[in-house]
């Protein structure tokens, strides 16, 4: 009785223990290369024979050989102007979505607004794959002179992930009784200070939550980085896919920048991993 | 029909231990009912009859057979949710035979039984209604009717009332009342509400803080309720409860309670035998006391009206005896006015005392 | 001073008429309420006083001023809902403190009116927590002083004890009539239940289907409910309420009720008004029939003992004569058995008489 019970919990430590190894071990490999010399790159060990560091120096200061080798990046920027751009980008971007998704939410939520076409319409735009609009978004960024500048990319970036802040949003506005708000305004609050004093405050776990995806999803947007940026405001992404030289893929210093790409992410879902409080346990108190 | 067996059933969820121990039974056909204040272990107690939660210990025996490691489908028992749980995009008809098609029993043998449930149930004109357009009675019906397709050996009810209003609660009452008589099924429900309790059961086992303070019939618990808890639980309005304590005036037994005195000769004698000064709980329901305008009998005592709230033909006063309060339910009675003055007397032979430490009846 | 009233307000919502051409009066420091099964209109007509919805034709006054274009955060009404506006994310005293706060008031005045209103409700101790550890009743007390501390001119309740237990519903009952006539303050609550209806209100209003059918103190509805849905609505158990034809025999006039008749040579209202052959119905309240043992004196009209539901201090037994079933109640002191037959006396006198068409009293 107690061996069979004990088979449950079992099983399921090995599934989690073999997910994990399979949604880990690309991360696993991509931090071993980028401790190795361009020797051991196609190499099968994961601890590298000779480690080395050349591969994030490199990242700074394109001008050293890697392992002391022929090695070098044809690039000779370094990374902190994507860097740089990708934070504000992806920042700004994600800001925007929240501001608009929750104004959108607030008033489809609690107003019908677009009556029952305005939100499925948000989500078809969702269905087509980017890559349809490229061309188009291309004339149009031309003429409009928005080709590898600041307001380009932000402006695309906000418009994609509008949807998701907006699904996600409705779903926490939803959530609270329409009495919660009728309440105050009873007590005198403008429609802008219920939406600031009781509603914003309770869905704060879903503002955090919609901001970590979208961050993520703006951070990691490769398409129209590549397309739309030329020098001034290349992105992470793309600054990754650069590293080539004459003779190859230099994938010492792309590991390494991936590397360095996530931890402002990690970083960030960390912070505000508090706040995500999932399932209220307001109305209903038995 | 089978017997329901439970054997010191406890529960613990992390800190908090819903069900310190229940143990009851349940003789075939007959209903009992569990009834408490939210939080009081009632409706952990039957999920762990249900098979829907394991307990910490104890057992459950359905039909003299240990079921605790029995998942719930294998059990032959029948759940009616809170919230009914009925499939309001079916029909009525796959709403009873759920159960039957999943079990691929053969398509006449399902259309018999649904006939069957639908006839006991009087279900017959809605039956290929779609379920989202019928009244609360009728879902309920389909509910009960879903459960019994499978013939249990138990049928369970959580709080089938609780979320109906007051008009069609009366109504489902009466006719879950009837459907029992008809079915005659070993029946289990949860409760919060006593007067459910007191009209549905056979017995009720009253709880509080994971324990069962009183089993017994409806009569027994209202009549001679074990503990405090029980008495005041019982019955609506609530039983009146009155400190005192026991002294002699005029060489006779008497409760001295906050400004007024109470002949206590019509007691018990291992009430009497307590000594002089112990402090008791009085407690005496407000239908088993009196109005009068003067000042007729000679228990009368003199009380202020603080408010009344007519019921009908009856009225619940709310009086004030020297400093304590008392709750009267009579006829409404002219000349009584809220700020005036009365005359009330206790029925001598209704009145219960409790230990003011354990909250146990003194009998 | 009139506290606040309706002119012919009318509402639609959902393709429906939710509210039709409703009047009402309040008076000031008034204890009013609305009473009515879900779905007649109650909550609307709260929504339409305080502002937060707009009726479709009429006006709304409160005071002598006429307040349809004034906005619901400037006409000083508060509204206790029937899931209490408590926000789970802050203390109980930040959210008592809130209309405050949006008024901008000091932090020490804030303080000290807290903690008094805490006082006055008893909730005191939940002030440093936060709601999610509250219980259904504190919720609502907690929402009571939030609405309270404004000292509104107003004070709407919707359904406010509809979630609670129903121990906890007969304490806040008495509780809220209390404060209300402490507090001085025009309060107009909303209940589906009858029995909150009658034991709450200073006056009540019986509606159903966006109609008011009365308007009365809760004896006079009691006593002479003026429809055939009030009188169904108001009283528990309900009153029977049976088709019948009127007759007339020899010079004496009757209500012929297929199983048994009613005399009612003495109700001029009646026979002045109907011809022998009309349709009417008859309504007779369950303490209005009494039921004796066959034998020496016994009514003509004989029935057989159906069903019986102890609910406490009586109990409600269902008689059948004939084909016809009604309820009555007893003492819980008697005893009767299924299927005795026992003799039946209804009142004559304390029969209801309604036309069958337009379902309303014949006075």
């Amino acid at each position: 009785m107690k061996a069979r019970q004990a088979l449950g919990p079992a099983v399921r430590y090995i599934l989690v223990i073999l997910v994990c190894l399979w949604t880990l071990t690309p991360v696993a490999w991509m931090i071993s290369i980028s401790f190795k010399p361009p020797t051991e790159w196609y190499s099968p060990n994961i601890i590298p024979e000779r480690p080395i560091l050349d591969n994030y120096i490199t990242l700074f200061n394109s001008t050293i050989p890697i392992g002391g080798t022929y090695f070098m990046t044809s690039i000779t920027e370094v990374i902190t102007r994507p860097l740089f751009n990708s934070l504000i980008i992806a920042s700004l971007s994600t800001v925007f979505a929240l501001f608009i998704g929750f104004l959108a939410a607030y008033g489809v939520s609690r107003y019908r607004a677009g009556g029952t076409f305005a939100l499925f319409f948000t989500l078809l735009t969702r269905m087509l794959p980017g890559a349809t609009f490229v061309a188009p978004l291309m004339v149009y960024y031309s003429t409009l002179g928005f080709i590898d500048t600041y307001p380009g990319l932000v402006m695309l970036y906000t418009a994609v992930t509008l949807t998701y802040a907006i699904w996600i949003l409705k779903g926490f506005i939803d959530e609270i009784p329409p009495e919660w708000e009728e309440a105050a305004i009873l007590e005198g609050a403008t429609p802008w200070t219920v939406v600031s004093r009781v509603t914003l405050p309770l869905v704060r776990g879903g503002m955090l939550a919609s901001a970590l995806f979208i961050f993520i999803l703006n951070w990691t947007e490769f398409l129209f980085a590549l397309v739309i940026s030329v020098t001034q405001v290349r992105t992470l992404p793309v600054q990754i896919s650069l590293y080539a030289s004459a003779v190859g893929r230099m994938y010492g210093p792309q590991a390494a920048l991936g590397l360095v790409a996530t931890i402002p992410m990690v970083i960030l879902g960390y912070a505000i991993q508090r706040y995500l409080v999932t399932g209220f346990t307001f109305g209903r108190v038995r | 029909m089978a017997k329901l067996e439970v054997r010191n059933l406890r529960k613990v969820f992390g800190e908090l231990e819903a069900v310190k121990d229940a143990s009851f039974e349940v003789s075939e056909k007959e209903t009992l009912c569990l009834l408490g204040p939210s939080g009081c272990g009632k409706t952990t107690t039957l999920r762990m009859i249900a098979g829907l939660e394991t307990p910490t210990s104890g057992e459950v025996y359905i039909d003299g057979v240990l079921v605790n490691d029995v998942p719930p489908q294998k059990r032959g028992i029948g759940l009616v949710f809170q919230d009914f749980a009925v499939f309001t995009h079916m029909n009525v008809f796959d709403n009873i035979a759920f159960g039957l098609q999943i079990r691929n029993v053969p398509k006449g043998k399902i259309e018999a039984k649904v006939d069957e449930i639908a006839r006991l149930l009087d279900l017959q004109n809605v039956l290929f209604k779609r379920a989202k357009g019928l009244s609360l009675s009728e879902i309920q019906r389909v509910a009960i009717g879903r459960s019994l397709a499978v013939d249990p050996k138990v049928l369970l009810l959580d709080e089938p009332l609780s979320n109906v209003d007051a008009r069609t609660r009366d109504r489902m009452r009466a006719e879950l009342k009837e459907i029992q008589a008809d079915i005659g099924i070993t029946t289990v429900y949860v409760t919060h509400d006593q007067l459910e309790a007191m009209t549905l059961a056979d017995r009720i086992a009253v709880m509080n803080e994971g324990l069962i303070d009183h089993l017994g019939t409806p009569n027994e618990i209202y009549e001679q309720p074990k503990t405090l808890f029980v008495a005041r639980f019982i019955g609506s309005p609530s039983m009146n409860f009155i400190e005192c304590h026991l002294t002699e005036k005029d060489g006779k037994p008497t409760l001295e309670a906050d400004g007024f005195s109470i002949d206590a000769s019509g007691l018990s004698e291992s009430v009497k035998r307590q000594p002089i000064g112990s402090e008791l709980t009085l407690g005496v329901r407000p239908e088993d006391s009196w109005l009068e305008t003067e000042k007729r009998s000679a228990e009368a005592m003199r009380a202020e009206v603080q408010l009344i709230e007519l019921l009908g033909s009856k009225s619940i006063y709310h009086l004030k005896i020297g400093r304590s309060p008392l709750l009267v339910k009579t006829y409404t009675a002219a000349g009584v006015e809220v700020g005036g003055t009365v005359w009330v007397a206790l029925d001598k032979n209704k009145l219960h005392i409790f230990d003011k430490k354990t909250g146990g009846a003194m009998i | 001073m009139v506290g606040l009233r309706l002119v012919n307000v009318s509402k639609k919502g959902r393709g429906k008429e939710v509210l039709k051409d409703v009047s009402l009066e309040v008076r000031d420091k008034e204890l009013f309420v609305l009473a009515g099964p879900p779905g007649a209109g109650k909550t609307t007509i709260l929504k339409i006083v305080s502002g937060l919805v707009s009726p479709d034709e009429g006006e709304v006054y409160i005071g002598s001023e006429m307040v349809n274009a004034v906005p619901a955060a400037e006409r000083d009404v508060g509204m206790v809902f029937e899931t209490p506006a408590i926000y789970p994310n802050i203390t109980g005293f930040d959210n008592i403190a809130f209309p405050l706060t949006l008024k901008k008031l000091p932090e020490a005045e804030i303080k000290s009116r807290v903690t008094e209103i805490a006082q006055m409700l008893q909730i005191s101790h939940l002030l440093d927590r936060k709601p999610t550890t509250y219980s259904g009743g504190e919720l609502q007390r907690v929402a009571l002083a939030r609405v309270l501390i404004r000292n509104p001119r107003v004070l709407l309740l919707d359904e406010p004890l509809k979630n609670l237990d129903a121990k906890i519903r007969e304490r806040m009952r008495a509780e809220l009539k209390r404060l209300q006539r402490e507090l001085g303050i025009t309060m107009i609550f909303s209940t589906h239940d009858q029995l909150e209806a009658m034991t709450v209100g200073d006056r009540i209003a019986v509606m159903d289907d966006g109609v008011i059918n009365q308007v009365d103190t809760p004896e006079k509805t009691y006593q002479s409910p003026r429809t055939v849905m009030v009188a169904r609505f108001i009283g528990s158990p309900t009153m029977n309420l049976i088709d019948c034809r009127l007759k007339e025999v020899d010079g004496r006039w009757m209500l012929d009720a297929t199983d048994f008749e009613i005399n009612v040579t003495r109700r001029e209202e009646v026979t002045r008004a109907y011809s022998a052959g009309s349709s009417l119905v008859l309504g007779i309240r369950p303490e209005d029939i009494g039921i004796a043992d066959l034998g020496k004196g016994a009514s003509r009209t004989v029935g057989t003992i159906h069903m019986m539901q102890n609910i406490g201090d009586e109990t409600v037994v269902a008689v059948k004569i004939g084909n016809t079933i009604m309820n009555t109640v007893i003492s819980k002191g008697r005893v009767v058995r299924y299927g005795e037959k026992v003799s039946v006396d209804l009142r004559d006198e304390r029969v209801h008489i309604f036309d069958k068409k337009t379902k309303t009293a014949i006075l």
